[in-house]
């Protein structure tokens, strides 16, 4: 019977409950977790082997219901009711039970095997608040697990009690709403029961009193007189309860919710304040917190570059010999020179990009898991508001500092089309690390870091500007912020590394090849000699307009793949880092403004074109590089002023 | 309803003080989602902390904290504790 040893279960709860953390402790993949709502973006799938069975796991988005308003919202329904999983998981933060509630009674109303994870018991606790789960088991009829997901603990039990659960037979007693609004329900699911649909009749009732779009439709198909009483139900309610019936339900739920969470918990009242609750309470004051947010970020920015300078020195006197050595070893053949051009196309990798990228990312996330990148949101919504987006924007910002692939990604946790294009064009503007690269090597560098911290400041002027600009063209009201706030963290190092060496590995993975690969391209032409004849063809705008050397004509081509290439190359067809030896001053600040705007790279620009199709996608790129080369011109003939 | 006690928009309530929502003027999307969240009339909700320059709110309900867009405070009347 080994064949049919197989189990699908569903990890599903509102965002930041801990699902992706629990998921990779089961599957030992690895999804992206941090200290805000709204990460999980698609539906990720793993696989478990435990105790002779085959587990399919599947971590779905943070969704605070089950109704359409999101497309997460309707990816995460559909999965349940079409899929069938075996087992539903629903992961509860503890801290916040009352308001995941009103999510699992939705849960309950599908009518599918459901385990509940208590989840965050250890914060609920240094909070003063205790669950009586027991209790909770016996008033939802399913069973409750506290766990610690952070630290693994209670995750096998899920796994144990999953597995009983499909063993056995199972028997729904879904908790039941007020006499009035269930008697509703009950009259109408009598006309839902004969129609052809793959959901459960209750559901479907509670459904049409909610006025669900996707039901009414499909019921519409079906059979257009259940209609008929639905609407005479609705209107019944909405005479008794002076509002729309689909906020009467909900107010069911957050009625028997609130009943449930009286019953099961016990609040032992504050003694002090802990360190994180007087951490929130400065970081978010009225002016300390900005002045706190300045800090932070100009901390941030100062200690990656001091640290990759150091870093990059020491690489750079570790790499000192090796072309040397590599000449009198393999001597002066054609494919020496093609061999040395892939070493020295990732000794410049290293050397150059990794210094800085490295303590980026463990900063990033250490703000990430921290949770304060929810206090940025809070802070900024009304700077954001002026863009014509919300301070939910912020977030991807930040993100998109690191990479902009997952920065646009993450825009989907803006409520509307019109923000979700809006935000991500912008976030194609924001310096990604390796743009980062590129300033703080170049301009940070020689220049000096005032100069760095100038040009971040230039690029959040003509992010704002294209916002502004933007929102108008588009036009359209901003939504309304509403955004739930995570407590406070302690960073869990763990995690820091484990998520700090994704991202390295990507560059391992995907960046050294790209770089081998160019870097032997680029040498290529030279040697064949085809150099002076691209470079020529791009003058007009590389020399003439933007007084750059030829050469980098067809690094910006090239940048394009990856924008830390741009430098990188450079070194490695100068054969050096000194970059100062070959631009000058100007030069270096006009080359890092070309590369901070003139397009995304070709993986942003793929996440561009699947959410929004290859027009809008397109459009950007060519508006991008116009602008790019437009306003570096500008700035290099502002810096002949100045220098 | 108690004609002695205060109404206010839940913008204007003073930071720490707590009101229960008497009603929310918004339209049909707006008052399910935030229904969804646990926010409707009847609702306790306590103002944690304004920004200034018109920025959002903080807010606390059923013991989690939210943050709530300032045009949405405004559309909130709540009646003082
Ligand atoms: N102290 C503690 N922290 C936890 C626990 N479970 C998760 N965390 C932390 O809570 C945060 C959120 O966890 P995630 O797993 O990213 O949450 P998620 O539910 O996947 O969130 P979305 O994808 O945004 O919906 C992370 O910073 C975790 O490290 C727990 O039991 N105790």
């Amino acid at each position: 019977m080994t064949e049919g040893k197989k189990i699908n279960i569903v990890l599903a709860g509102q965002g930041n409950a801990g699902k992706s953390t629990i998921f990779n402790y089961l599957t030992g993949l690895h999804q992206h977790t941090g200290n805000w709502a709204g990460k999980t973006i698609e539906k990720f799938e793993g696989t478990l082997y435990y105790k002779g069975y085959t587990i399919d796991v599947f971590d779905l988005p943070g969704i605070y219901s089950l109704t359409t308003y999101s497309v997460e919202e309707v990816i995460s329904r559909e999965y349940i009711i079409k899929q069938k999983p075996d087992v539903v998981i629903n992961i509860i933060d503890s801290t916040n039970l009352e308001r995941n509630l009103i999510f699992t009674l939705q849960l309950l109303e599908l009518e599918c095997p459901v385990i509940l994870a208590l989840n965050m018991v250890d914060l609920a606790l240094k909070k003063g608040i205790t669950i009586d789960s027991a209790k909770l088991q016996k008033i939802i009829n399913a069973p409750v697990i506290p766990t610690i997901a952070s630290r693994g603990s209670g995750l096998t039990d899920i796994i144990d009690k999953a597995i009983e659960l499909k063993e056995g037979k199972t028997e729904y007693r879904v908790p039941r709403y007020g006499k009035e609004i269930e008697s509703r329900i009950e009259d109408l699911s009598q006309y839902v029961k004969d129609v052809d649909l793959p959901y459960p009749s209750r559901w479907i009732a509670i459904k049409l009193l909610e006025k669900d779009r996707d039901i009414v439709t499909n019921i519409r198909g079906k059979d257009p007189r259940i209609l008929k009483e639905a609407g005479e139900a609705i209107y019944r309610l909405e005479e008794i309860h002076g509002h729309d019936s689909s906020v009467v339900i909900s107010d069911e739920r957050t009625l028997l919710a609130s009943h449930i969470t009286r019953e099961i918990v016990n609040i032992r009242p504050h003694r002090k304040l802990s360190l994180n609750e007087k951490l929130e309470i400065i970081t978010t004051h009225k002016i300390i917190g900005y002045f706190i947010m300045i800090l932070i970020l100009g901390a941030m920015f100062v200690g990656v570059f001091s640290f990759g300078n150091w870093l990059s020195s020491l690489f750079e006197s570790v790499f000192q010999n090796w072309h040397e050595w590599w000449n009198n070893e393999l001597g002066t053949t054609l494919t020496a020179a093609l061999g040395w051009a892939a070493v020295e196309s990732v000794l410049a990798l290293v050397q150059i990009a990794l210094p800085y990228i490295l303590p980026f990312y463990i900063l990033l996330y250490i703000l990430e898991d921290w949770g304060y990148i929810a206090r940025i949101s809070f802070l900024m919504d009304n700077f954001m508001h002026k863009m014509g987006i919300h301070g939910k924007g912020c977030i991807s910002f930040i993100i998109g500092l690191g990479c902009n692939v997952p920065g646009c990604l993450s825009c989907r946790i803006m409520e509307s089309k019109r923000e979700r294009f809006i935000t991500a064009v912008l976030v194609t503007l924001v310096p990604c690390s390796a743009v980062s690269v590129i300033i703080f090597g170049l301009v940070g560098k020689y220049v000096g870091l005032l100069w760095a911290l100038g040009l971040y400041l230039f690029a959040m002027i003509v992010i704002f500007l294209t916002g502004k600009l933007s929102s108008k063209f588009i036009g359209g009201e901003p939504v309304e912020l509403i955004m739930p706030m995570p407590d406070y963290k302690t960073p869990n190092l763990k995690t820091i590394l484990y998520e700090t060496w994704d991202a390295l590995k990507e560059f391992i993975y995907i960046a050294a090849p790209i770089v081998i690969i160019s870097g032997v391209f680029i040498q290529a032409i030279n040697l064949a000699g085809w150099m002076p004849a691209i470079s020529s063809f791009l003058s007009p705008v590389t020399e003439k307009w933007l007084g750059l050397p030829a050469v980098t004509g067809i690094l910006l081509i090239f940048g394009i793949l990856r924008k830390e290439l741009i430098l990188v190359m450079l070194a490695a067809y100068l054969g050096t880092t000194s970059f100062i030896d070959v631009l000058s001053p100007q030069q270096m600040i006009t080359l890092s403004v070309v590369s901070m705007f003139y397009v995304p790279c070709v993986a942003t620009i793929s996440v561009l074109w699947k959410d929004f199709g290859w027009k809008k996608a397109m459009a950007v790129c060519i508006l991008e590089i116009l602008f790019a080369i437009a306003i570096a011109g500008i700035v290099k003939r502002a810096l002949d002023l100045v220098f | 309803m108690n004609k002695d006690k205060e109404q206010v928009r839940l913008l204007d309530l003073e930071d720490g003080r707590t009101g229960i929502i008497i009603s929310i003027t918004g339209g049909k999307m707006l008052t399910k989602r935030l229904a969804d969240l646990g926010l409707s009339t009847g609702t306790k909700i306590k103002i944690l902390r304004k920004t200034p320059f018109s920025g959002p709110v903080q807010v606390e309900v059923r013991s989690s904290k939210l943050v709530l867009g300032r045009g949405l405070a405004y559309k909130i009347m709540v009646e003082i504790q």
